[in-house]
């Protein structure tokens, strides 16, 4: 492919604004000596110009109000959500404290001040430590059973 | 109010601004939207699903990153997906022209007709149909660039392909739509 091809090639990028800068001058230089590309530009700026100049379609003023109605009920559903999480990280924080709290109070209970210091389990403290698992396993399936039944519901609605 | 202040109140769950946003984009948005998916239901329909994704959105918004492609990102892909969902050809529309050939060596400059003329109403009316005609990827690089006026990089941003993507799509683009009003209109004057 000669110089002269190359630049032809260019042409169409050229009208529409997107040549690197040394492509650009080398299509600048080249318009000086050769009339058929000059002309061949010409016509695809022309092109270019009618693309600009295409009328916008506009949308229909009900479907504007109807875009601002489902996205104000988008940003409070939005905000019912965030205030939902926020409420299920406090329950879940403030339940893991209960229990790491409620442990020692077991132990305590279970074997006195002394027992506290025994590092062996006793029978209370395994009986608690499943009696927690159970829960928490319990707890955490409903959770997880009634967060997909509201992503099920919002899907349909 | 300029558009990075409507953009942070409305991140604050600011609903007036979003009705400035809405006016400030609903026509490009929309003629967006119809030059991808062609249908005017359909584009309304997205346009729609557009802004409760917006909604729903806003507050993961980088505002370092440039918001005009951050929304027509957006718009999108639900554009793609729907156009996947309900016309999964139209996606599949072959590019036309082997590589390393174009419109441009095809034609013979002495009968070209002149594309000067396509200023009237009848002529617009035919390049909109031509531009309807091409693939849905040149398509959309063709709105972002000429009638959004988006530089190279944030089409390759909106579009996620890299620039030199973008670049071809945008002259096989031209390339075609040329062709196709030069055969559909032939020895049509357009001056």
């Amino acid at each position: 492919m000669n110089d002269h091809e190359k630049i032809r090639e260019l042409l169409a990028l050229a009208a529409a604004g997107a040549l690197e800068p040394a492509e650009e001058e080398q299509v600048t230089k080249h318009m000086r000596s050769c009339e058929a590309c000059a002309a061949e530009l010409e016509e695809w700026r022309l092109l270019a110009g009618g693309l600009r100049r295409l009328p916008t379609p506009q949308p229909r003023a009900i479907i504007v109000e109807r875009a601002r109605a489902r996205a104000e009920i988008g940003f409070a559903e939005e905000a019912e959500r965030r205030w939902h999480r926020i409420v299920m990280i406090s329950v879940v924080l403030f339940a893991w404290a209960l229990t790491l709290l409620s442990w020692p109070l077991v132990r305590l209970i279970s074997g006195g001040l002394l027992g506290m210091l025994d590092p062996r389990l006793n029978h209370a403290w395994l009986g608690f430590a499943v009696f927690t698992s159970v829960v928490w396993l319990a707890g955490g399936t409903a959770a997880v059973a009634l967060s997909l039944q509201k992503r099920r519901e919002r899907r349909l609605a | 109010m300029g558009l990075d202040s409507d953009v942070s109140q409305l991140r604050r769950g600011d609903l007036d601004a979003l009705s400035a946003l809405l006016g400030r984009y609903q026509n490009r948005l929309y003629r967006y939207l119809l030059r991808l998916v062609r249908e005017p239901a359909e584009a309304e329909d997205l346009f729609q699903l557009t802004w409760l994704r917006v909604a729903e959105k806003i507050r993961k918004y980088d505002p370092s990153r440039n918001f005009d492609a951050w929304l027509f990102t957006l718009a999108r892909n639900l554009a793609i997906d729907h156009l996947r969902r309900i016309r999964p050809e139209s996606l599949d529309e072959p590019i036309p022209g082997a590589p390393g050939e174009s419109a441009a060596t095809r034609l013979p400059s002495a009968e070209r007709p002149a594309l000067e003329g396509i200023l009237d109403r009848e002529r617009t009316s035919r390049l909109a149909t031509a531009l309807d005609l091409l693939p849905v990827v040149q398509r959309e690089v063709m709105t972002l660039r000429f009638e959004e006026e988006m530089k190279l990089e944030e089409i390759a941003d909106v579009t996620d392909v890299p620039l030199s993507t973008v670049k071809t799509r945008l002259r096989r683009g031209l390339e075609k739509l040329r062709q196709t009003l030069e055969t559909n209109y032939p020895g049509e004057n357009w001056q």
